[in-house]
């Protein structure tokens, strides 16, 4: 999912920043791809034009966004027997992630399965992210482990359990988020109450520990649930800031009618720099990244319909914003970050940032 | 509703003015007013004592805003509409349900699930109503709820306790039930602000020993009084007030740190698993209909991050009451029932929601009169609509009437109107009862 394609969109930064504007003024939508399913993560092959989805039909699809008729085609035969709610490219391998628990190693280019682990997860997977050489893998999933795996070959290396298994009202708590840092030194990982836990990858020490607790989302009274969480994490290109998504306080949980939600930390100072809320564009922020030099984070996400916001981090403001058909669930920069490929529920979205 | 009960005979009415002394005593603790207006049709009285023998109890587990049939009984894994969770195999061969009910997967032996629900109605104020009366809403006639029937039905009148207990201390949804034309006698006793209720606990300013000494010198004076006056309503008033202490003491039913912790640990620490066994304290102590509801089902948004939040709650805490009420004996006498008012969409909405929908949906029965691990009515392969046993808001209503025992044919005569206790037309679904 997003932050998972964070390397491969820093370095996309980072060879394009000429062509990428210093501070999007507008984001448009300039054309919509029906889908056959929810698109729920979405990485990039080689060329950044070219798309891999992971969605309901528990299935990953190949699209071309540059082709004359842009269609969403499943790659190999195999599928997965749930959702695949996250997807990595590590070299010349995809990896997904699905709510059957299992890890898929696919080889891009053929379509064809490298290694299936069936029971990576004993629940859920929500998301993977990959390190910036390709050599690990990160996953989460709602049994609210966190494992870290040799891309290469599909090997566990190590696992985290540091979160609670239960939220503090006893419900089943989930682990949603996962990032790992540019420089490959750090990962991130939010769950269900708000929490977010910095660790060194190298070593496994926790080195941060933050918390976002409006993002839980719990309703005592009215309807007695939640339906928030962290549902996105960013780290800036220099690793210095941590963007974290969610939604805000909800008064009717039954709809994801909260406001956008997105802090900001300068995370090994703990120090909250923006608590940013927007209530003209509802509902989960589902996905972060950020711009050229840090200078804005685009974040995605939505009610019943999506958007695409930019905001400035020299003030935390908002600079632009968009509405989008249908929620986003995950984005990526194209061939530069003047361009967002959004996936959505049964669309994709090409979205110019100016 | 009084101006509808003209023409009752004499036996009916020294009936109706027997009960309503007794309500109206009640109705003093209960804060509200009696006003017993219905009465049976023909009926043999030994048989109506019979059915009150038989001890039924019912606790109905309501999931208020409609819970998801997809996430709960009637999964459909792999179907464009079926959502991301597995069917799992239960303890019965040949029967799966959702992935989030693990634990009552392995107590099927105890539950027939009804998949084959077409009630129509899909708006929470009058799908509820349909639900909780069994049939449609009519304004000329206020029907009560199945507490309300089952309270009138298997309550006594000699009983110390509520007949009808309605927890529900959620806002959203929050509904208090209704008695209808049976009157206030059967309303329910409403918890909503507390799990314990308020309207039966001694006022500080009397202290225990006051308390008694009244209660003491009114029976003197009370004996003395019928000594010299004997017949049926001045004893039906001196039970009238042996009712209303019966109440009060009923307070500790209510009062789960009376049970041992390696109990309350069982249960767990959720609102809905307290109240789940305050319910199991209620029917030990012979109320005949207690409603259990947990909010908030109805999700338009994150409906699979509801349903794991909230199917959790549920399996664990439904398990349990069916573990501990098998365990006492009690499970053979008391009808365990998962409802709400209405279903949710097949088609999942771009908030990853489901919506309302009443075409095709699902409820379970457990315990009492039925017949374990049986799926009943099929629906089609996306879960659009009933391919096999469609059933009706009025067919349930029957089948837990026939369930406990009760005829559902039999008449409320309501002045010259006889209405039968399911609608006109319903049958109960043989193939769920024992």
């Amino acid at each position: 999912m997003m932050p998972s394609d964070e390397s491969a969109a820093a370095l996309q930064v980072a060879d394009s920043k000429a062509a990428a504007p210093a501070m999007p003024q507008t984001v448009k939508v300039e054309k919509t791809i029906g889908l056959p399913a929810i698109g729920f993560c979405v990485t990039q092959g080689e060329a950044a034009t070219t798309l891999f989805v992971g969605m309901s039909d528990f299935a990953v699809h190949r699209i071309d966004m540059a082709a004359e008729k842009i269609e969403a085609i499943p790659i190999g035969q195999e599928r997965h027997n749930s959702y695949v709610t996250g997807l990595v490219r590590a070299g010349d391998k995809l990896v997904s992630g699905g709510y059957d628990g299992a890890l898929i190693w696919w080889n891009m280019a053929s379509g064809e399965v490298i290694r299936r682990v069936e029971s990576a997860h004993s629940k859920w997977v929500r998301m993977l992210a990959v390190s910036p050489d390709a050599s690990r893998v990160a996953s989460v999933a709602d049994d609210m482990t966190t494992r870290l795996w040799d891309a290469s070959c599909g090997d566990l290396i190590a696992t985290w359990n540091d979160y609670e298994i239960k939220t503090p009202h006893g419900f089943p708590s989930m682990l949603y988020a996962v990032t790992i840092s540019r420089d490959g030194r750090w990962l991130a990982t939010g769950d269900k109450t708000g929490i977010v836990l910095v660790r060194d990858l190298a070593t496994g020490q926790i080195a941060a520990r933050l918390e976002t607790p409006i993002m839980y989302t719990w309703d005592p009274k009215a309807r007695r649930h939640s339906i928030g969480g962290i549902r996105a994490l960013a780290f800036s290109n220099d690793s210095a800031m941590l963007a974290v998504g969610g939604m805000g306080k909800v008064g009717n949980i039954d709809h994801l009618e909260g406001s956008s939600r997105v802090e900001v930390f300068r995370w090994q100072d703990n120090v909250r720099l923006y608590e940013i809320e927007d209530n003209k564009l509802k509902g989960l922020v589902e996905a972060l990244h950020f711009g050229p030099g840090d200078a804005w984070l685009a974040a995605g996400g939505g009610d019943n319909s999506g958007f695409v916001t930019i905001y400035r981090m020299d003030d935390g403001k908002l600079a632009a914003q968009e509405k989008v058909g249908s929620h986003v669930h995950d984005f990526v920069f194209g061939t530069s970050p003047d361009t967002v490929y959004a996936i959505s529920h049964n669309q994709a979205a090409i979205i110019k940032l100016t | 509703m009084a101006s509808n009960i003209s023409g009752l005979g004499p036996q009916e009415n020294g009936l109706s003015r027997r009960r309503f002394l007794s309500a109206a005593a009640a109705g003093v603790t209960a804060g509200s007013v009696a006003d017993m207006t219905a009465i049976h049709g023909l009926r043999s009285e030994a048989m109506a004592s019979e059915l009150k023998k038989q001890n039924k109890r019912v606790i109905l587990l309501w999931l208020a805003g409609g819970a998801s049939q997809f996430e709960t009984w009637d999964p459909k894994p792999g179907a464009k509409t079926g959502g991301p969770f597995r069917a799992i195999p239960t303890n019965v061969t040949g029967i799966h349900i959702s992935e989030l009910l693990p634990e009552l997967a392995q107590r099927m032996q105890h539950t027939a699930i009804i998949r084959s629900l077409n009630t129509k109605i899909a708006d929470h104020g009058t799908g509820a109503d349909l639900m909780e009366c069994g049939r449609v809403p009519d304004p000329g006639v206020k029907y009560p709820d199945i507490g309300a029937v089952v309270a009138r039905e298997l309550g006594r009148l000699e009983s110390k306790v509520p007949d009808y207990v309605s927890l529900y201390t959620s806002t959203e949804g929050r509904r208090k039930g209704t008695s209808g034309f049976l009157g206030a006698r059967y309303s329910p006793m409403f918890l909503s602000e507390s799990m314990t209720p308020a309207n039966v606990v001694r006022p500080d300013i009397i202290s225990e020993i006051d308390h008694h000494d009244r209660a003491a010198l009114r029976d003197v004076l009370a004996k003395r009084f019928t000594t010299a006056r004997r017949n049926q309503a001045v004893n039906s008033h001196m039970s009238a007030y042996q009712r209303v202490h019966g109440l009060m003491a009923s307070a500790d039913l209510f009062d789960i740190e009376r049970e041992p912790e390696s109990v309350r640990n069982r249960y767990g620490s959720s609102q809905f698993a307290q109240q789940c066994l305050i319910a199991r304290r209620l029917v030990e102590a012979d109320v005949p209909f207690v409603k259990v509801a947990r909010a908030w089902w109805d999700s338009h948004g994150q409906n699979f991050e509801t349903h794991q939040e909230l199917c959790a709650d549920l399996d664990h805490s439904m398990s349990v009451l069916l573990d501990d009420l098998a365990e006492r004996g009690l499970l053979e006498h008391t009808l365990v029932i998962t409802l709400g008012e209405f279903g949710r969409t097949p088609n999942i909405n771009a908030s990853l929601g489901r919506d309302h929908f009443a075409s095709a949906w699902s409820c379970s029965l457990s315990g009492a009169g039925i017949r374990g691990g049986v799926a009943y009515g099929k629906t089609d392969d996306e879960g659009h609509r009933v391919v096999e046993g469609e059933a009706s808001a009025g067919d349930l209503f029957a089948t837990i009437l026939a369930a406990l025992g009760i005829d559902h044919q039999h008449e409320y005569m309501l002045g010259s109107r006889p209405i039968p206790l399911a609608d006109f037309g319903t049958n109960p679904i043989r193939e769920v009862l024992a």
